[in-house]
């Protein structure tokens, strides 16, 4: 096929399947009500871990978890969770919320919208020295 | 010796095709209200993976190709163009993409490469085309040089490899449960695939197969579906962007940072590259068999079941990563 024929065929193809996906409602969507719906995600990913706390966000979109590790985040990756410990996590409050970033190539930031108030008490605990 | 054979660029024409069916998926999902999961920024990464795997093609393919006609020049074979010619071929070629699947999940280099392939959770047709960008890279171009040198043509080696990916399109999808048994029994089908893209510590390191399942039943390396645990896709760690340069370079990066250490001999930097994914000096991450060995010691119910019937339960290290 002419490269002049594929092109505009794959960027419309592109473009036309994510616009569709989003117009029919599937941009993101996972969401931690309860501190064991944050359990079960980092359990997912670390299925040896113990859990000791799990407390999510007002919105939902992430919580940070206390494990025999050490402490830890899940946060919502489109329909899915992913999950990083703090150590080396560092965070800062924005204009709305919080942005964290992970010394790690392929996780390298998240960024978080919550109130003022909840952004402070999370950066304080996220950014707090640890032996 | 025949030189100018063309065959057409079958993955170019199949565009088209994938574009139809990732649709009708898609449309499947979304009004039966079942058959898998779809998410936007996912499908967008995956789709722009697939982009630059062609793209990647058309900058590098020329280096696998000239290596393949240098040998098609030094072999006296020349089997011709037959039509059972042609069909040997492609069984031979999905031999050899059964090897050179095997080595992409335990060899760390070329798994660099095939690790984009895994780092979506979901599973649907557009996981098919999250290809690699860095194949050339891997050197696995040499897995083809017996078929060439058997006399086999390079534009038909690379015309029935892309009919194997073509074929390995539509089993991404959770839309087709099983199959009729003679199916399942002979041929690579959804979900014997899913199986492969599972990071449930049973399926782990399966189903290596392109067209023809016979091969992991062959080399031992079948796990059948089980009914009673959902197949949950990814990575063992997995990551967290949707940057595609991210997607396509970051177990090249992390091997970067673990070969430049400090404190390591030179053999321990070279096995960092070359060992299996999750190996360490230190023996604080997990490769495959670690990880199943440890879900038996806390499952010690599954010994023996499809994906458990070697390993040996093994307690957890002390300090562990990922693998």
């Amino acid at each position: 096929m002419p490269l002049a024929v594929m092109l505009p065929l794959v960027v419309v193809g592109i473009a036309g399947i994510v616009g569709l996906l989003h117009l029919l409602g599937y941009t993101g969507g996972f969401r931690m009500a309860t501190g064991d719906d944050a359990r079960a995600a980092w359990l997912r990913q670390f299925p040896e871990d113990t859990v000791t706390g799990a407390v999510p966000c007002s919105t939902g979109s992430a919580a940070l978890v206390d494990t025999g590790r050490g402490p830890g985040l899940v946060w919502a990756f489109g329909a899915d969770s992913v999950c990083r410990m703090l150590d080396g996590g560092r965070a800062r409050i924005t204009r709305h919320g919080l942005r964290i970033r992970f010394p790690d190539f392929n996780a390298p930031s998240v960024t978080l919208a919550m109130p003022p108030d909840e952004a402070a008490a999370w950066a304080a605990r996220i950014n707090e020295k640890r032996p | 010796m025949t030189d100018q054979i063309t065959f057409p660029d079958v993955v170019s024409l199949a565009v088209p095709l994938f574009i139809a069916a990732i649709l009708a998926e898609l449309f499947w999902i979304h009004f039966k209200g079942r058959g898998g999961r779809y998410e936007t920024r996912d499908a967008m990464t995956s789709l722009i993976m697939g982009a630059g795997n062609v793209a990647s093609g058309i900058l590098l393919g020329f280096i696998a190709y000239g290596f393949f006609m240098v040998l098609w020049q030094v072999t006296p074979l020349d089997l011709g163009t037959a039509w059972w010619v042609i069909a040997l071929c492609f069984v031979l070629d999905d031999l050899r993409y059964y090897w050179v699947h095997l080595f992409g999940h335990r060899i760390r280099w070329v798994w660099a490469s095939h690790v984009n392939h895994h780092s979506s959770q979901h599973y649907n047709l557009t996981t098919a085309l999250r290809q690699t960008w860095t194949g050339t890279f891997t050197f696995m171009m040499v897995v083809r040089a017996p078929l060439i040198l058997l006399g086999f043509h390079p534009a038909m080696v690379l015309f029935v490899g892309g009919l194997n990916l073509i074929y390995q399109f539509w089993i991404h999808t959770e839309a087709i449960g099983k199959l009729p048994r003679w199916v399942e029994a002979v041929m690579n089908t959804p979900s014997h695939h899913r199986v492969h893209h599972g990071r449930n510590p049973r399926y782990l390191d399966s189903n290596y197969a392109g067209v023809f399942i016979v091969w992991d039943r062959l080399f031992g390396t079948f796990v059948p579906e089980q009914e009673d645990e959902k197949v949950d896709y990814g990575l063992v760690h997995n990551i967290g962007t949707f940057n595609p340069l991210r997607v396509a370079f970051h177990e090249w990066a992390a091997i970067w940072r673990d070969v430049t250490r400090p404190g390591l001999t030179v053999g321990q930097r070279i096995r960092y590259a070359v060992m299996p994914p999750g190996w360490s000096h230190d023996g604080s991450r997990s490769m495959s068999d670690g990880i199943k060995a440890r879900h038996l010691a806390r499952h010690p119910e599954a010994a023996g079941t499809p994906g458990f019937e070697t390993a040996a339960p093994q307690p957890s290290p002390s300090a562990r990563t990922s693998a």
